[in-house]
Parts: structure tokens; sequence; C-alpha cells
């Protein structure tokens, strides 16, 4: 609301009803922009910390607990298997002849005993065979092939 | 204005303070979190990263090639194959370690010496630690050089040379591995022990008085089973051995008079004691017929024997110096007292006893004083065991069904018994290992008497002999 100020009286001689003599305001009111701006700042900062993550544990420490288990296993064939004979473990590169001996290491105490196969396309079936050979072998019970949808990059 | 409705002028200095406290509050909590941490420095190999091990739990994984033979003789090449194995199976026993397969190590090539170790090929197969040997022959016998290798640094964690005989190199293998366990894990592994036990596998009849009994006689093995030997050779019943703890006697019953005495067995030495011949008897040589004993078991320290006696008229439980000397009865009771067992301190003795109408364990000090009852909530026990420190249990066999025993463990420390087996067929008398790590036990479980061993978690069992029948173990120190 715009400031109200009473006017001084001219003078004693004048008038004896009342003149008043509004004053235009100089600045912005800028109270009500405070006000909005406030209200916006403290629902941002009150929102701010349940958006970011969820509930906070503090995960307890162990010596003979085992690795996480039913963490998905990838095994990667690129094409050029056809020459080296070699194939990715998850990120890492081996001889597929140490493929069987690293997939048991891992299915060890899974309950799932899976793996994700990630062959290339341009692959020998006879190629992939040898690989599913050597998964088998490990005990890997269920071997998933993983592919693309078409149009999917 | 609608948002003024919400906050009339006065109390905007309120908001507006409390805006400014979240505000600072905020930028304290930023504040608090840890300064980034900087990344600590490569460790220097210090004696404490010697040992290799993985964290989280996981397991450490091992890979035990066969030894290098750098002489190029078919006996040096045989040897080095087989402390390989051995030495593979040593470490496996322990379980501390995961030994990778052995059937998997034939695509990686062959070291020659000690620098042209593949490293990057071990560690393509999962391999933590890399144990690499020589085999070399000297003029005298054979020289064995080893190393366990980390494979991540592709530095010596430990390494040893040994030299002597080649007759047995399962004795190399053996002495590794407790040296490998000892250095990395702090254990004291039991691949150089031994196995005592009885047998009738000679198949020999005793002539004389006691028609068509067979006869079992005393047989020592390495503990993997390897090395049987025969001990006693007296065409009678020798049964219940008991290895004194420095490992060089064996003390035992035996029948050789007729009448069932203990005698001791200085297996290096080649001599032999009699125990009981204290006893009042007819000749000088020999006790009374009647007198029997039975069941010697050491003290921890080796200077006494607890024994079963029937001197007295009934069994009773005995100890006497290892001379023989000194015998004192400890239990007074008109019921049988036998199977003693000494606890780990030397100060007290386990038997079991019927006096409450089944066969059940009490607790008696050395010296005759303190008995108790020990209640394991089972109808009818038999061959308790006391077992070595750092434990503090007894193995017993229990009565668990009309025709059989299992082997049970009961703890001190919690008051619990827990099983072994579990009725595959029947299941006797327990010994435990020296590191209390294992048990060996005879079982019926592949048709004839045959010894086993077993964890102390009831896996990973094994069987030890295979020919005739086979009974009660025990376990050298």
């Amino acid at each position: 609301m715009p400031k109200v100020q009473p006017i001084p009286e001219a003078g004693p001689g004048r008038l004896g009803r009342g003149h008043r003599v509004s004053s235009s305001l100089a600045e912005i009111n800028v109270v009500p922009l405070v006000d909005v701006m406030l209200v916006l700042l403290i629902i941002f900062m009150v929102t701010a910390p349940m958006i970011q993550r969820g509930v906070d544990v503090n995960i307890p420490v162990s010596r003979n607990s085992g690795p996480i288990v039913n963490e998905r296993v990838f095994v990667s064939v690129p094409v050029a298997y056809r020459q080296n004979h070699l194939v990715y473990l998850d990120n890492e590169q081996i001889r597929v002849d140490a493929l069987q001996e690293r997939i048991r290491q891992k299915m060890e105490g899974r309950s799932d005993k899976e793996v994700y196969l990630r062959g290339d396309a341009g692959l020998l079936y006879q190629d992939l065979m040898d690989v599913f050979d050597r998964l088998h072998a490990a005990g890997v019970a269920r071997i998933g092939l993983v592919n693309k949808l078409p149009g999917e990059k | 204005m609608m948002i003024q409705s919400f906050f009339n002028r006065p109390n905007t200095r309120a908001v507006l303070t409390l805006g400014a406290a979240v505000v600072a509050l905020a930028t304290l909590g930023a504040r608090q979190q840890p300064p980034q941490q900087p990344t600590p420095a490569p460790q220097q190999p210090t004696e404490l990263s010697a040992v290799i091990k993985n964290g989280g739990g996981a397991p450490t994984r091992l890979a035990v090639p066969s030894f290098i033979a750098l002489t190029s003789d078919a006996e040096t090449t045989a040897i080095a194959k087989t402390i390989g194995q051995v030495l593979w199976d040593d470490l496996n026993y322990e379980r501390e370690f995961e030994l990778i397969p052995r059937d998997t190590y034939a695509t990686i090539p062959a070291a020659k010496s000690f620098t042209d170790v593949p490293m990057d090929r071990w560690h393509e197969i999962g391999a933590d630690g890399l144990i690499v040997g020589t085999v070399e022959k000297t003029g005298a016998g054979i020289k064995v050089q080893v190393r366990l290798f980390r494979i991540a640094t592709g530095q010596s964690a430990f390494g040893q040379e040994y030299s002597g005989s080649g007759a047995n190199p399962r004795v190399y293998a053996h002495t590794i591995s407790d040296e490998i366990h000892k250095q990395q894990r702090n254990l004291n592994g039991v691949a150089r022990t031994k196995l005592a036990f009885d047998s009738d596998r000679d198949g020999e009849r005793m002539g004389g008085t006691i028609e068509q009994r067979s006869t079992k006689e005393i047989y020592i093995a390495d503990y993997d089973g390897e090395n049987q030997k025969r001990i006693t050779v007296n065409k009678s019943l020798n049964i219940t051995a008991a290895w004194s703890p420095d490992g060089r006697s064996i003390a035992y019953t035996s029948y050789r008079h007729g009448a069932p005495s203990i005698f001791i067995s200085n297996i290096f030495a080649g001599t032999m004691e009699e125990l009981t011949k204290t006893a009042p008897s007819t000749d000088s040589k020999t006790p009374r017929a009647s007198d029997s004993n039975f069941l010697p078991q050491w003290s921890p320290d080796g200077t006494r024997l607890c024994f079963m006696s029937n001197r007295d008229g009934n069994p009773e439980i005995y100890v006497a110096n290892r001379d023989g000397s000194n015998v004192r009865r400890i239990t007074t009771h008109p019921a049988g007292d036998v199977s003693c067992t000494w606890s780990p301190s030397g100060t007290q003795i386990a038997f079991v006893s019927d006096r409450s109408g089944a066969p059940q364990l009490y607790i008696v000090g050395a010296d005759g004083l303190g008995l108790t009852r020990l209640s394991v909530g089972e109808s009818y026990v038999d061959r308790p065991t006391w077992s070595p420190p750092p434990y503090n249990e007894i193995a017993f066999a229990a009565r668990t069904t009309s025709a059989g025993f299992d082997i049970k463990v009961f703890d001190f420390a919690s008051g619990q018994v827990h099983a072994l087996t579990f009725g595959e067929g029947t299941n006797e008398s327990p010994a435990w290992a020296p590191n209390g790590r294992h048990l060996a036990f005879s079982s019926t479980r592949a048709g004839k008497w045959q010894i086993f061993t077993v964890g102390r978690d009831g896996k990973n069992v094994r069987q030890i002999t295979r020919s005739g029948n086979n009974y009660q173990p025990a376990w050298s120190k």
C-alpha cells in the first residue's frame, strides 16, 4: 500500500477544511518481490536434499562376507575373436583358454549362475559354440544372448 | 496479491531470518564434508605386505604348477611333478587358500626358471599368488627351491631352499605347505603330521587261546593316507593307538600276552616298553590274566598317561607316569569308568561312565578330585576326545540310531553340541588334528571300517584307508 503521509498544513490562515496532496513514489516497491523470492528459496532448499538420493545407510564392515553376488556377468566376443581368440570378461580382455576357470571362480557361491553373452553379429556359429561350451563347463546354467532391437543404435 | 495473504508484512522479517538461518546451515553442512583424501603413496614391500590376501573376504587364489626340473633326467622330472601335486593337495586341505585346479594350467607356458614366469597369464586365470619351485639333482640327493610370487606385483613373498634325500619327495611338499601356512596365515598346518590306527588288513590269525580272532596291528600313515607302515608285528590284537606329544612314541593296547596290556613303542628308536607291567602278576613278565588295561591317552606334556584298568575289580581310570611308575586311581565307583581324555592344560580328565545308568561324560581333576557330570544331551556317549587349544571342545561318538553312532562336538564356550556326521554308516572314535581344524574318525560309510578325516565344520570328508578294516585313529602332534 502506498505510504500515506499527513501533509503539513499550509498555515493557520488557510481554510479549516483539510486538504491532502498525495506524493508520488520515487522507487519501486520491492517488498512483494522479496516475499515471493524468499518463499521460493525456502521451497527449493527444503526439497533439494530430498531429491538428491535415497536413504543414507552406513554399510557395516565385515571381513568374511563374499563379494556382492548377482552382479551381471558379461562375456563379450568381438569379431576379432576369429583371429586372436581373445574375449572380454566384463571389461577385462582375456584369452578364451582362461575363460572357463575365470567364470567358474565368478559363479562360485552364486545362486543364479547366469552369464550374458555379447557376441558380434559377424561371428561364426562355431566360434560362439566354443564359448558356449566353456561357459557350460564352468557351471553356467543360463546364458543370455544380448541383442539389439531393429533400429536401435 | 495472493502470496501476500500468506505472509503479511509484519512476518517478513521473521521469514527473512529463517531463510538466512537455512542458508547458513546449508553452508555449514557443505563445509563439514571431509576434504578430499590424498591418494595413499604406493606401499613399499615390507614384512607385512609379504602376505598375499584379498580384501573384503574374497578368497586368495593360489596356483601351484609342477615344479621345474633343472636336471632333465626322468627321476628329477618325476620328483618335480610329485612335489607340485602334493603341495597343491596340502595347501588345499586347510582350505585357507583357494587352489586353482591343476587341469587349467595346461595352456599356460611352463617356466624354465624363476625369472621367466608368465605373470600376466597367471593373472589372466585369476591367480593372486603363484608357487614356483625348482628341483635339481645334486651329488647326495636333491635340492629344492621354492618361491611364492604375488601375481599383482611379480614380487616374491616367500622363498626357501631345501636339500636332502630324494627318496620321499612328498616330505618336501609337506614342509613347504606348513611353512607357507605359517608365514602367510600364522597357521600350524597338518601336512607333516601322521595318523596311527589299527587294521586287520594282513588277515593273520591269532594262534593259541582265542581261536579265530582276527589280529590287528598298529599302522601309521601320513595325514593324507600315504606311506602306510605297520609298526607292530606280534600276530595278536594291537588296538587304540595314541601318539605321544613329541610324535616319537605310540602307546597302544596289546593282547600279546593274552590279557590286554599297555605298551609304548618308540617308533624312531625302535624300542618298546610295557607301561602296565607293574600290575600284580603270576610271573614277572605278565599281569594277571584277569587284569585288563586299555585305551592309553598321553597328557599334553607327555609325562603321564591315563588309561582304563580293571585291576581293582571293575573298570576305573588310572594315571601313571610315562615309565609306568606312580600309578594312581582317580575314579572310584562301582559302575564302569572308561575312555579317558586329557584337557588341553593337563589338569582335568574327561571320561565315560555308566554310573547314571547310561554311558555319559564326566570330568574329574587329574588328581581325582572335583568330579562333575558334563551333560551333552545324548543318551549314549563314547570315546570323548578333548580338543587341542585354542579350541575348548570335546568330540565324542553319540549313539543316534539303534545300530550306529555319529561324531558330535561339545563346545564349552557356548555349551552347544553340533554333529559332524549324519548317519552315513556308523561313525566312531574321533581324534583331533593338532591344530584343532580337523578330526579323524572310523566309519563304515564306504562298506568296511575305514579311517576318514573331516574339517571341524563337517565339510571336506576324505577317506584315508582303503584296505581291510581300519579302526580307532590317533593324530600325531
